[in-house]
């Protein structure tokens, strides 16, 4: 037994000195390897996190502020497609934003043109470009519910949504937790049937909310449903439910995490079928 | 029930009971215009044998079949009710006897089920009455469509649509007959009473030959059954019906005697096919890991597999080379000296290994110390020196292969240069060498004939054409079974398609492939930056090391020590996964992104096998310019030794000296083979850890930080590894190399070679089972097997080149090993030849090495070579040659075959259109009439076909009748009831056969 121990005590001993620098530059590729392979997401850290933090210090004002500023001074009151447009610069090139972005947004201004929803609900609006996008798309007569739970970035969708000259019979703002206002909305707001539900709030309460909604029946057949960002950050139990649960015919549109190129993202499409 | 079993001739409309002589030759007819439709469809399978192609002439009907049901299928109805209705009335004698026959054959292997049949009869014929006119009024139309048509094409149509109706139609009445709510003869009924049960011995030899024939067509039909285009559960449903059938009148067949001889065959038979189903499972279970590489296969796909199985092969290679050496060269040396005891630990110890398999660190110990007996310090090479004796067993030490491992029997240095040992004079040295030899030989054998097996095997298809049809069909990997694997393989498939698309569109557009050259050379040039920067570390460190040496290592530390290892190994791991971020940029297909990556990896490993080479051979140098210093000493010491001894009394006996204490040479030899084993153990070491800690630890982290992290770690950022088949291939490619090599300097390497393999077969099986995910592209790995086989054949030849190198040019040590006191290895070739061979056999063998005779050998032997290959190469070109021609034809076949079709769809649209008409115009015909003029047009059809006007060039005359069974008795059967018109049929039979020969030729 000590033989042994003193055996496993050799090789192991750690002199004073160092590690030869040779080892140490044979994990040179390593670090190569690693920082070409993650490339996308250490520009997305530096992106969303350092130079927000940065910019938080240095401004004082919070992000979404920022970007109301931003957009108030470079577009046209009225025109959603010159907010729309100013967002996507301001997310692209100064700071990041995870909003849907132009190219998911082309996916879902085509569901919405071919659904052509009446009553729409928005899970998590942020600062109003996901509302905007939705509502410029919505048919003559349709009314859309957007629900978002902070306080301030509500007020900043509000004045966003007002810009781009929607008014409250189009869109309606609705601030409260997802799961606080879903129950109440049968009640409250005298909806009966969803026609479209867009999810972009926490990805952790896309599974509840959805399960929420079809507790409280407001999905009918044909309603459809699109969450986004459902591959990153992720929503994997929302997708196994998808993929067990058999209620809903679901397919994910493929493309890319919003203002970023090398990041895989979906959006899921999910068309309630019901109880067969 | 037999008549369930006879329904299932619906389905097969080819194969049928057919007892009636007016059917009999219609249907011959019928199949060979099949057949020859059959036939130009697809000319090409050609080789393809009986069974196939008549399931393929089925598949033809039966989509035919469909296309037509509709019409067809009310026709039919109508026309069984008003055929009921006329059989009744007795219109035409043959038609009755037809009938009865019918009923006989049919309805005697019956349980009478017709009471409720009976019970129905009274209604149904009211209906039938009225379905009669209909079905008289529809003949009424093809008769006179017949007249308006004149092309021969329409009418051998017409025709063909007649025949298939009646065949329809009595095929019903088979069916009906099971059935009890459709109508039945009452002739037939009684006929039924009369012998309800099945009595093989009351049937006439006609009968039994017709049930024979059935039973065989059914027989076919169950073969042929998986390939036709039928929903499964109709496939099922006919599948046990034919069974039933099969059985139930398979031991009926034969008579008396016979029939038991039949029956007992039959049994025997079937005793015989389990026999070999079992069998066939037995062999399959019995390929080692063959369960375990399926699954691997139905989770990962083809590539991840292939991996698996070249690991399976080299460890069947391994096994050989092992048992090779041991046998012939450990097991000899270690019996020499060992006692019984030890021997029986030496087998308990090989007992245990085999029983437990994994345990083999510890078992390497147990093994050393069972082949280190007490004998073993007889004589001074099998013994530990002095100067090492008190750290011989230390862990550390052991762990670097030295102390009671050098001095064992694992290294070359333990053999002894005895010429012959035991009992049976057995030649150590020469055993020694041969094997040395014979392995390396053996390999080279193993690896060139699988690589020209598997060159038969690849290389047929070719890639280039039918890209997207070969991405539609045959995309799909049909191994896969698990759903994620499934989904993944779905993806894959897309983005292929999308991908695919995308060349075609650039390829097209051709502005892209500047910059596509651009990145692939740019990628090209930092691999070569890459493999010159390894290069070069390695260099630096090997110096290092050789100046650490200089020094004295225990002066160093552990790390300083091992330098060379960890920075190879580590280089080995790391720079592997730079080239796949690297290869990402040139936008290969990931089976060509495959191959350069191999390439690439094979390039750093042979540098970084090389560069220890180079820093091998200097150290090889070192050790005999000391070794001639410690020869200088030792002759010194000796001679000091008995200048003493003698000195003082001469008549003394010698002085013992202990081995120990005697003065030792540094034996190169071992120094070598211990850096091999070395090298090949920090190997494995890095691999496994690499698999737990790249692969395990990265999968628990993934798995259980999933639930509490901000994003999801599963499909995201970090996400599960894939297995890397090209690291993991070339590591199995680069350790055999490194095995070869030093095979000759450490015998032990083939047995810890094979514990290696025998471990990561499991270990890894187990880690891609659980921590790897399927690649997202995954690829069929078709080719690469081969890709493999050539570069371990290049391994081997460049892995021998230094140990032939060494062989030849170096002296062997002077006092260790099964050379010493040679001056060159192969020495003891010739020693061999000259006292153990009588003098005329290496008078001959020196004649025989003579140049001048060696030389012309050579020569012959290379023009021999050239010979061969140049026939190879023009087998080829023929090969490719015929298979143009087959597509050509192929093509020319495919047209035709389509023209035909389109003309006779053509041709029964309007059929139909006039058939309406007419049915409408004459809806209030007499009922009489009607059949009459049913009969005539019946007659009508029969002698236009035995006229045989020339029935639709194109499609019915291009291939001869296809015999599906023997015309013969049933012809004499219908001689039996005297129709004499049905003779003149084989007329039309042979018909096709002569027309035959100018289409072939045309081709």
């Amino acid at each position: 037994m000590t033989l042994l121990i003193k055996c496993m005590h050799l090789p192991f001993s750690f002199s004073s000195r160092m590690v030869s620098p040779a080892i140490a530059l044979a994990f040179l590729p390593l670090l190569l390897t690693l920082i070409i392979r993650y490339r996308y997401y250490f520009v997305l850290f530096y992106r969303a996190v350092l130079v927000r933090i940065w910019k938080d210090c240095v401004t004082g004002l919070s992000r979404e502020e920022r970007a109301f500023q931003y957009v108030l001074t470079n577009s046209t009151p009225g025109d959603p497609d010159s907010i729309l447009d100013a967002f996507d610069y301001w997310c692209s090139k100064v700071e990041f934003i995870s909003n849907i972005g132009p190219k998911k947004g082309k996916i879902l201004d085509r569901l919405l043109m071919e659904q052509s929803p009446l009553t729409v609900l928005e899970l998590g609006a942020h600062c109003g470009y996901s509302t905007v996008r939705i509502a410029r798309a919505l048919p003559l007569g349709a009314r859309l519910y957007s629900i978002e739970m902070d306080q301030g970035n509500a007020a900043i969708a509000e004045k966003i949504i007002r810009l781009a000259g929607f008014d409250d019979d189009t869109v309606e703002l609705i601030v409260n937790p997802s799961d606080e206002v879903i129950p109440r909305l049968r009640s409250d707001y005298n909806l009966e049937r969803l026609d479209f539900v867009f999810m972009d709030h926490w990805k952790k309460c896309y599974l509840p909310d959805l399960q929420l909604l079809e507790g409280y029946g407001l999905l009918g057949k044909g309603s459809m449903i699109v969450a986004d960002n459902v591959l990153f950050p992720g929503a994997p139990k929302f997708l196994r439910y998808l993929r067990k649960c058999g209620l809903y015919e679901w397919k994910i549109h493929r493309a890319t995490l919003e203002y970023s190129r090398g990041i895989r993202d979906g959006m899921a499409e999910l068309i309630y079928q019901g109880i067969k | 029930m037999p008549g369930d079993t006879l329904i299932t001739s619906e389905n097969d409309t080819d194969i049928e009971l057919d007892f009636a002589g007016v059917e009999d030759f219609q249907e011959n007819h019928k199949r060979e215009k099949h057949n020859g439709k059959r036939r130009n469809g697809d000319r090409q399978e050609n080789k393809r044998e009986n069974q196939r192609r008549k399931r393929s002439s089925k598949s033809v009907q039966g989509i035919r079949e469909e296309s037509q049901s509709k019409t067809e299928r009310r026709e039919r109805s109508r026309r069984r009710k008003g055929k009921a209705e006329h059989e009744t009335s007795g219109h035409e004698g043959n038609k009755r006897e037809r009938d009865q026959t019918r009923a006989k054959s049919t309805k005697s292997k019956k349980n009478i089920k017709n009471e409720k049949t009976r019970k129905l009869e009274g209604k149904e014929d009211g209906e039938a009455q009225e379905k009669s006119e209909k079905g008289k009024l529809k003949l009424v139309c093809t008769k006179n469509e017949e007249k308006i048509e004149s092309g021969d094409q329409l009418k051998e149509k017409e025709k063909a649509l007649g025949v298939k109706k009646k065949k329809k139609r009595r095929k019903k009445v088979v069916e009906t007959s099971s059935e009890p709510e459709t109508s039945e003869d009452g002739d037939d009924e009684e006929e039924v009473n009369n012998d309800g049960e099945v009595r093989p011995e009351l049937l006439s030899p006609e009968e039994l030959e017709k049930l024979k024939e059935a039973v065989d067509e059914k027989k076919k039909l169950i073969q042929s059954l998986r390939g036709k285009p039928w929903p499964m559960k109709q496939k099922l449903v006919t599948l046990r019906e034919s069974q039933l059938f099969v059985e139930k009148y398979e031991g009926a067949l034969g008579k008396g005697k016979g029939r038991k001889l039949y029956a007992y065959k039959v049994m025997m038979t079937k005793k015989w096919m389990k026999f070999q189903r079992d069998f066939e499972n037995f062999k399959t279970a019995c390929i080692p890991w063959e369960m375990k590489i399926k699954e691997i296969e139905s989770h990962f796909g083809s590539s991840v597999a292939s991996y698996f199985i070249f690991l399976r092969w080299m460890y069947g290679i391994n096994m050989i080379l092992f048992s090779l050496t041991f046998g012939l060269v450990m097991v000899p040396e270690v019996l020499q000296f060992l006692n019984l005891n030890c021997t029986f630990i030496l087998f308990i110890a090989l007992y245990i290994y085999f029983i437990l398999q994994v345990r083999l660190i510890l078992l390497c110990t147990f093994f050393e110390q069972a082949l280190m007996g007490r004998p073993y310090g007889s004589i001074p090479r099998k013994t530990v020196p002095r100067a090492e004796e008190a750290g011989a067993m230390d862990f550390a030490v052991l762990w670097d292969f030295g102390g009671y491992a050098q001095y064992s029997v694992l290294f070359y240095g333990y053999y002894n240069n005895q010429r012959a040992i035991g009992w049976f004079k057995f030649r150590m040295p020469l055993s020694y060498f041969l094997v040395g030899v014979g392995t390396v030989a053996y390999s080279y054998m193993v690896v060139i004939r699988t690589m020209a097996r598997n060159a038969n095997e690849s290389g047929i298809g070719d890639d280039n054409s039918f890209n997207f049809s070969w991405k539609m069909f045959t995309s799909w990997d049909y191994l896969i079974g698990n759903p994620e694997t499934a989904d993944n393989k779905f993806a894959s498939i897309t983005t292929s398609f999308k991908e695919a698309i995308l060349e075609e569109q650039e390829s097209r557009k051709d502005d892209n492939i500047h910059l596509t050259r651009f990145l692939r050379v740019l990628a090209n040039f930092l691999v070569l930056c890459c493999l010159a920067g390894s290069g070069y570390l390695i260099y630096f460190v090997v110096r290092r090391s050789q100046k650490f040496a200089l020094d004295g290592l225990e002066n160093h530390t552990w790390w300083e020590r091992n330098e060379v290892n960890m920075v190879m190994s580590l280089l080995g791991m790391f720079c592997p996964m730079l080239f796949d971020v690297i290869s990402t940029l040139e936008n290969y297909h990931p089976r060509v992104a495959l191959q350069w990556q191999l390439g690439r990896i094979f390039a750093l490993f042979l540098g970084n096998l090389y560069t220890f080479i180079i820093a091998l051979m200097d150290a090889i140098n070192l050790k005999r310019k000391e070794e001639k210093v410690v020869k200088y000493n030792i002759t010194m010491w000796e001679a000091t030794l008995y200048n003493g001894t003698g000195s003082e009394n001469s008549t003394a006996p010698p002085i013992t000296i202990h081995p120990a204490d005697v003065p030792r040479g540094p034996c190169w030899e071992t120094m070598v083979g211990q850096e091999f084993v070395r090298l090949i153990i920090s190997d494995t070491m890095t691999t496994y850890i690499t698999l737990l800690i790249g692969d395990f630890l990265r999968a628990v982290l993934v798995r259980f930080l999933n639930h509490c992290w901000c994003w999801d770690l599963e499909a995201g950022f970090p996400s599960y590894s894939e297995f890397d088949v090209s690291g993991n291939v070339l590591g199995l490619i680069f350790n055999q190399g490194m095995i070869w090599m030093g095979a000759f300097y450490a015998p032990c390497l083939p047995a810890l070679n094979l514990l290696r393999l025998h471990v990561s077969m499991y270990l890894q099986c187990w880690a891609v089972m659980c921590c790897n995910v399927p690649q997202e592209r995954v690829f069929k790995a078709s080719g690469s097997n081969n890709f493999y086989m050539a570069m371990l054949l290049v391994i081997l030849f460049l892995s021998t080149l230094p140990a032939i190198y060494t062989i030849v040019t170096i002296p062997p040590s002077f006092d260790c090993g099964p050379f010493s006191g040679k001056n060159r290895m192969f020495d003891v070739i010739q020693e061999t030849l000259e006292s153990d061979f009588p003098a005329w056999f290496s008078k001959v063998f020196s004649y025989a090495s003579n140049p001048g005779l060696v030389l012309p050998f050579i020569l012959l032997m290379v023009l021999a070579i050239y010979y061969l290959q140049s026939t190879s190469k023009s087998y080829k070109e023929a090969n490719v040659e015929l298979k143009k021609k087959l597509q050509m034809q192929n093509e020319e076949n495919k047209k035709k075959n389509k023209q035909a079709a389109l003309k006779a769809q053509m041709d029964l649209e309007e059929a139909k259109k006039s058939a309406s008409q007419t049915a409408e115009h004459q809806r209030n015909n007499n009922d009489s009439v009607q059949r009459q003029e049913d009969d005539e047009e019946i007659d009508n059809k029969n002698q236009r076909m035995y006229h045989g006007r020339n029935p639709s060039p194109s499609v019915g005359n291009r291939e001869p009748h296809f015999p599906v069974r023997d015309p013969g008795p049933r012809n004499a059967h219908n001689g039996n009831h005297g129709n004499p018109r049905y003779l003149p049929g084989f007329h039309q039979q042979s018909e096709p056969r002569m027309c035959r020969v100018p289409s072939l030729e045309r081709h």
